[in-house]
């Protein structure tokens, strides 16, 4: 391994920590004071009907930290099967689990293992059938042409290997398959001093 | 990342600013605007056959 590629998969060591601690922190400290707007203040703030944040689980709800709304969209249909690429408290996911219906199936992934029984408990609580797996984006671990739609809400922006993680999203797709993501993009090259910073890149 | 999702395979790539994205913290968001970053939502298919 060269030197780069350690120090990038040392950053990346430290980065899988620190949106770890960061989101983390937000789905345990809901009512704590974050750079960005989350809970039913951002949610609100993004479109997301009343009623569907009045339908939800509150624990979904406050842990809320997305950057848009990919429902607006996604136009899941029932039967279809979903992924929630890094489903966090699962709000997301329980929204697309209402329109999949009984017969279709959503599937959360996430980095933090605490997350994915946040999910389960909330989509217990929701009556909807939702599952999730522990894992990185740039690895997702399901099958091949396994998928109808990918959703996503700020998420991919976090990884070092975006184009990593578009090709593996093209891989679980089926043919005819589709992406509804919101993301956060910049127009101008970040400096290194942002991109060396785990804390700065996390947010 | 519109770049990648073309040079990926996916097609009808489209994308549209989310229009009330901002940081909570004003300095946050100076920073952000300094950047030119915002908020999207990106669709694509990927191809039928």
């Amino acid at each position: 391994m060269t030197d780069s590629a350690a120090a990038q998969e040392s950053l990346e060591a430290v980065l899988k920590d620190e949106i770890i601690r960061m989101y983390q922190d937000v789905a345990d400290n809901p009512a704590g004071e974050f750079h960005f707007y989350h809970g039913r203040e951002a949610a609100e703030l993004f479109g997301y009907d009343p009623d569907w944040l009045d339908r939800a689980p509150v624990g979904a709800v406050e842990s809320f930290a997305g950057v848009g709304n990919p429902h607006l969209r996604s136009h899941v249909q029932p039967g279809e099967t979903v992924l929630d690429l890094g489903s966090g408290a699962g709000l997301d996911g329980i929204i697309a689990s209402w329109s999949a219906g009984p017969t279709g199936r959503v599937i959360g992934l996430d980095l933090n293992p605490s997350m994915c029984l946040k999910v389960q408990a909330n989509a217990a609580v929701s009556g909807v059938k939702m599952e999730c797996r522990e894992g990185r984006m740039e690895e997702i671990p399901l099958e091949d042409k396994s998928v109808d739609v990918v959703i996503s809400n700020g998420v991919v922006n976090l990884s070092f290997r975006k184009r990593k993680v578009v090709q593996e999203l093209f891989r679980v797709l089926k043919p005819g398959g589709r992406i509804s993501m919101t993301d956060i993009v910049s127009a101008k090259q970040l400096s290194q001093s942002i991109i060396n910073d785990p804390k700065l890149w996390a947010s | 990342m519109f770049r990648l999702l073309e040079e990926s395979g996916f097609t009808k790539v489209k994308s549209v600013v989310v229009p009330n994205f901002r940081f909570k913290k004003a300095a946050t968001q100076n920073a952000a605007e300094a950047y030119g970053v915002k908020a999207v939502l990106l669709t694509a298919s990927r191809p039928a056959a």
